[in-house]
């Protein structure tokens, strides 16, 4: 770890202007990841600006029956606050499927969404990786690809992205309040906040330096009673997917009227089953017509060496969260 | 008055439990030293080849560094002198993926971390042995290993009814305590102490001195309360020595503590096994030959095999047997004793084995086992001192609900699950070893009270506790009235903490130093006595104010004509997710007959550490090397996966009552191997009783049930 300068904001100009006068410098939010990165010395800043007292952890009611999200709240209290509980389960049960207790406790909203992949040869500096060091390689092209990307990968980059939250989120139309360095505001949908890693697996995210969330809002939806999240992993808590799905949808009569599927594990953002999304509108929610869209989703997967079983597993995976939603996330 | 003798056998909880759980007991880089400096390892980053050049310029200039040591600068040491592994900067060559390559010592722990990072190493590299896959073929017998065979396996295996031949792989384990291997060395002239975890007390000490080149009395080795070694912490390794070289160079204490990251590659581990078992049985389930070849691989420079075959060699009664082994050397950290050594992989390859054989003979396989208990000891003809298999099975049989379990895979069916029932059996071998112990009574008015000391090891086992109890029977004093000294080279040498010989050894010295001194005692009193006085007794009728004496016990030489084995049988239910693959054990139940258990609480314990460490096993442990670098892949507790407390069901443990004086004389056979060993297999054919599917290679991951 490399010696560094900390810094305080104390509100959220000061955090801005701090930013804005250092290349270098990040922001510090829970600290869960950035400072775990930083003893392996795969995050080099030599400045944190400690963003925690800066409030931004309110969650509210939107004008519109939607919800806002702080950005700095933390992701115990966002997965147990009552209006998530009630009008956005699969949210709250996306964010308890991923790490553990302790670190919810100190992991904030807007941390989450910027937590950077778990490839190990991201993490472990003597290897390639074009991520942590463009122009390098990558190592887990022709390595040990178990965990990594089925959809969107390039040449350069096969990491996933390995949050549970951002698949909910993203399944739910989310979308991510930014205030730039120079202090405009802006509002991203959550489908291009993140990237596929293309060219530049370096940039996770669209976001500049300097930019802050601030909040994240969800619309309102009527989704609450048939939605679920479903994560597949090696053991029964406490790591990552390998493959994950949030599944929500909303009936008219006996036939869906709205879906959203979104997949986790399986690509360097969370990744829109929208193949499937299409194929379920105004069908019956019936197994068979579960595993046709599942399976025509899966069909455009791209797998690795070690991971060819994630397109049955995500076709099957996809396939319970929806037989769960329907029946109210009861099997 | 109080019943006599009732603290062993009791579940007495942990006496240093107090000062565990408000952090006073001092592990090793705890105690307190007098302005240490702090030193941080760096590791090779190529799995073969030479350093062609280190650049610590940066490093040296940084701030608060005091020595940057490479094999440059350290000095000259024994390679020989029975340190594990190499990586003691001895000379430029690299032999495995993250050896000890260099340290940095600074005056804070994060100076001398970020100076780590800035050293700049080149290398040659050459080609290095990696692919396990590839090299097992060219495997050699081992140096310390014959062919072991009885009888005819060929001819009994063609002629067989039924039989098995399979493959079982497992990989490579990890022993990650709690506590990461770290040391402070502190020089006090000519003397060198260390606090350092051992479970060899006096094997650190001499291991140490030895390539110091420095005589044992002039090294001692404080070890108070370990945090967890299953074996890495039997042999020492690099951390140890170069925490001296660096104390001697910076002159002044030096703390030096191993990264979690960096426990991967520095203390050993358990290597990655290929056991070909082939099973031959006549129509009626009776056993007709048994082969257990096992492919591993140990270091370049060294080599360590663990005896995967030795179940085989005792568990069941067969005319012909096979026991062998190949071994490759490569490129990677020596591997060493893992608990359960040899008994828990090799278990694994046995246990499945019989449980294919018993299906595919459409025998409950219980049945099957007890259809094949041997009478005696079939590796050498011995009578066994105790052998409970039977009763753990069957005892086991009915606590668990044996029958209800389906003969047929996937009959049992709740709601998205399918249910399976596994069983297999487990044993350890069951020792004592040479052992000293001084006890010192002191009165103060009527008031006795005793201190037992000796080098032993408390792995967080309980070993304070039983010796208390041991000591408290033996002299009829109260516990709280017993002080016990251990983990210290300067107390009488002891046996170490490993191979489930330390309860063993330990309380029989004890006991025998408490019976020693009440005889003392008795003689001082020059009276005859019609009932036999205790030692309290004595010493307030005597006036007595204190008294030492020395107790070194050896086993009974009568044991060496009995087969000594702690043995058990492990019951799993597992719950398999039809959709997903993804397995729970929702009950897990141990049966186990280990000798006289001297504490409930602690043997319980004990038990379920072990059968946590064997789920783990089963389901979710693996470390995976890239055979293009030689790196772990998994390299941090996020990859490596043990199990959660999610992972874990309802846990049961039954002991069958045994009293072995055959043994030793206390009747005590040791639970700290035996309790992982046939873990594995249980879940493994748990999971084959619920979906059919036959995994024979661990870990059982999701996708291998898809
Ligand atoms: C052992 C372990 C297991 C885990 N398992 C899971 C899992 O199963 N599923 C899962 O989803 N996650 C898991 N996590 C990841 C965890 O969710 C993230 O570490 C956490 O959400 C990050 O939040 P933080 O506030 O601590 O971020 P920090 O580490 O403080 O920050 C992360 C990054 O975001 C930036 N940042 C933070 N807040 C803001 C903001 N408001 N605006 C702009 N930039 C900001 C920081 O500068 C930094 O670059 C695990 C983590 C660990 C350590």
């Amino acid at each position: 770890m490399r010696p560094f300068k900390y810094t305080n904001a104390k509100d959220v100009p000061s955090a801005l202007k701090l930013a804005a006068g250092n290349p270098n410098a990040r922001f510090l939010a829970g600290g869960t990841n950035l400072l775990d990165l930083m003893k392996e010395d795969v995050e080099r800043p030599d400045e944190l600006i400690d963003i925690t007292r800066l409030g931004l952890t309110q969650i509210k009611a939107t004008g519109s029956g939607g919800i806002s999200i702080g950005g700095l709240g933390r992701n115990t209290d966002a997965a147990n606050h009552p209006l998530v509980r009630q009008h956005y389960p699969l949210l709250s049960q996306a964010i308890l499927a991923g790490a553990s207790g302790q670190i919810r406790n100190m992991a904030t909203n807007g941390g989450n969404l910027l937590q950077r992949t778990r490839c190990p040869y991201f993490y472990d500096v003597a290897m390639p990786c074009n991520k942590r060091e463009p122009g390098s390689g990558c190592g887990a092209m022709e390595g040990i690809n178990r965990m990594h990307a089925i959809f969107g990968w390039s040449e350069k980059c096969i990491a996933v992205f390995p949050s549970d939250m951002a698949v909910a989120l993203a399944a739910l139309d989310a979308v991510v309040k930014i205030t730039n360095a120079s202090g405009e505001e802006r509002v991203v949908d959550f489908a291009d906040f993140h990237r596929l890693p293309g060219d530049m697996p370096e940039k996770d995210t669209n976001l500049s330096h300097g930019d802050l969330i601030t909040s994240i809002e969800i619309p309102k939806n009527n989704l609450a009673d048939h939605s679920y999240y479903l994560k597949v992993r090696d053991r029964a808590s406490y790591a990552f997917a390998l493959v994950s799905v949030a599944a929500a949808f909303e009936m008219k009569g006996n036939l869906i009227s709205k879906v959203r599927i979104a997949m986790g594990g399986v690509a360097h953002k969370p990744w829109r089953a929208m193949k499937a999304e299409q194929m379920l509108i105004g069908k019956e929610p019936t197994e068979a017509n579960f595993k046709l869209a599942a399976n025509a989703e899966m069909a455009d997967a791209k797998p690795l060496e070690h991971n060819k079983f994630k397109v049955e597993l995500g076709s099957r995976s996809i396939v319970r969260a929806l037989q769960m939603a329907l029946n109210g996330g009861k099997s | 008055m109080k019943d006599k003798n009732t603290n062993v056998g009791s579940p007495v909880s942990r006496i240093d439990g107090i000062l565990k759980v408000t952090g006073k007991a001092d592990y090793s880089t705890d105690h307190p030293v007098k302005d240490p400096a702090y030193a941080v390892i760096f590791k090779s980053t190529i799995a073969a080849g030479k350093i062609r050049n280190i650049d610590s310029v940066a490093a040296e200039k940084s701030p608060g560094v005091l020595a940057v040591i490479t094999h440059k600068n350290a000095p000259k040491l024994n390679t020989k002198g029975g340190i594990r592994g190499g990586a003691m900067l001895q000379s430029a060559d690299v032999l495995f993926f993250g050896q000890h390559i260099g340290v940095v010592v600074a005056e804070t722990f994060e100076q001398a971390r970020h100076a780590a990072d800035l050293v700049k190493v080149e290398y040659d590299q050459k080609e290095a042995k990696i692919d396990f896959e590839k090299l097992h073929r060219n495997g050699v017998k081992p140096k310390d290993k014959e062919d072991e065979k009885r009888g005819d396996v060929k001819v009994a295996l063609e002629n067989a009814a039924f039989k098995v031949e399979e493959t079982y792989a497992t990989p490579i384990y990890h022993h990650h305590p709690l506590e990461p291997h770290a040391t402070i060395a502190e020089w006090q002239g000519e003397n060198l102490i260390l606090y350092n975890s051992a479970q060899i007390v006096n094997g650190a000490q001499n291991a140490a001195a030895s390539t110091l080149n420095l005589k044992p009395e002039n090294v001692r080795i404080v070890s108070p309360y370990i945090g967890g070694g299953f074996g890495s912490k039997g042999g020492q390794w690099g951390n140890l020595v170069l925490a001296a070289v660096a104390a001697k160079m910076v002159k002044r204490p030096v703390k030096l503590a191993l990264a979690r990251q960096q426990m991967f590659n520095s203390v050993g581990l358990r290597q990655r096994n290929y056991q070909k078992v082939s099973l031959a049985a006549t129509k009626d389930g009776k056993l007709t030959a048994l082969v257990h070849e096992t492919a591993t691989h140990a270091a370049i420079q060294d080599e360590f095999v663990e005896p995967c075959g030795d179940c085989s060699k005792i568990m069941y009664d067969t005319p012909n047997s096979l026991i062998t082994y190949r071994v490759t050397p490569m490129n990677l950290i020596l591997p060493t004793y893992t608990r359960g050594p040899g008994k828990s992989t090799g278990s694994f390859a046995l246990e499945s084995a019989m449980d294919e054989l018993a299906y595919k003979i459409k025998m409950d396989p219980i049945e099957f086992r007890l259809k094949n208990e041997p009478e005696k000891d079939p590796s050498n003809g011995k009578p066994w001192s105790s052998r409970k298999v039977v009763e753990c099975l069957k005892e086991g049989a009915k606590a668990f609900g044996w029958e209800k379990r389906k003969m047929e895979p996937m009959q049992n069916v709740q709601g998205n699950y399918w249910v399976g029932y596994g069983v297999a059996c487990g044993t350890y071998p069951a020792h004592q070893r040479d052992s000293s112990a001084i006890i010192k009574l002191n009165r103060e008015g009527s008031n006795v009270t005793a201190i037992i000391e000796l080098a032993a090891a408390d792995l967080g086992t309980g070993t304070y506790t039983i010796l208390a109890q041991t000591a408290a029977d033996a002299l009829d004093l109260p516990i709280n009235k017993i002080t016990v000294r251990i983990g210290d080279s300067d107390l009488p040498p002891a046996a170490g903490s490993v191979g489930s010989v330390g309860a063993t050894s330990y309380a029989n010295v004890v006991n025998d130093a408490c019976m020693k001194i009440t005889d003392e005692l008795i003689a001082r009193s020059g009276k005859q006595f019609f009932a036999r006085p205790t030692a309290a007794q004595l010493m307030v009728s005597e006036k007595i104010a204190n008294i030492q004496t020395r107790a070194d016990s050896k086993p009974m030489e009568s044991a060496e004509q009995y087969s000594s084995h702690s043995f058990n049988a492990n019951f799993a239910e597992v719950w398999v997710n039809q959709s997903t693959g993804m397995v729970r054990v929702k009950r897990f139940l141990a049966v186990t007959g280990a000798g006289k258990i001297l504490n409930p609480k602690t043997a319980r314990s004990q038990i379920f550490g072990g059968n946590v460490w064997g789920i783990g096993m089963a389901l979710t442990e693996e470390s995976v090397v890239d055979p293009r670098f030689g790196h772990f892949v998994t390299r941090s507790f996020a990859d490596y996966h043990v199990p959660s407390n999610l992972d874990i069901g309802e846990m049961e443990a039954i002991f069958i009552k045994e009293d072995d004086k055959l043994a030793n004389k206390l009747g005590i056979k040791g639970l700290g191997e035996v309790g992982i060993v046939g873990v594995s297999a249980a879940v493994a054919n748990a999971v084959f009783n619920a979906t059919g599917k036959r995994i024979r290679e661990l870990p059982i991951l999701p996708d291998k049930l898809l």
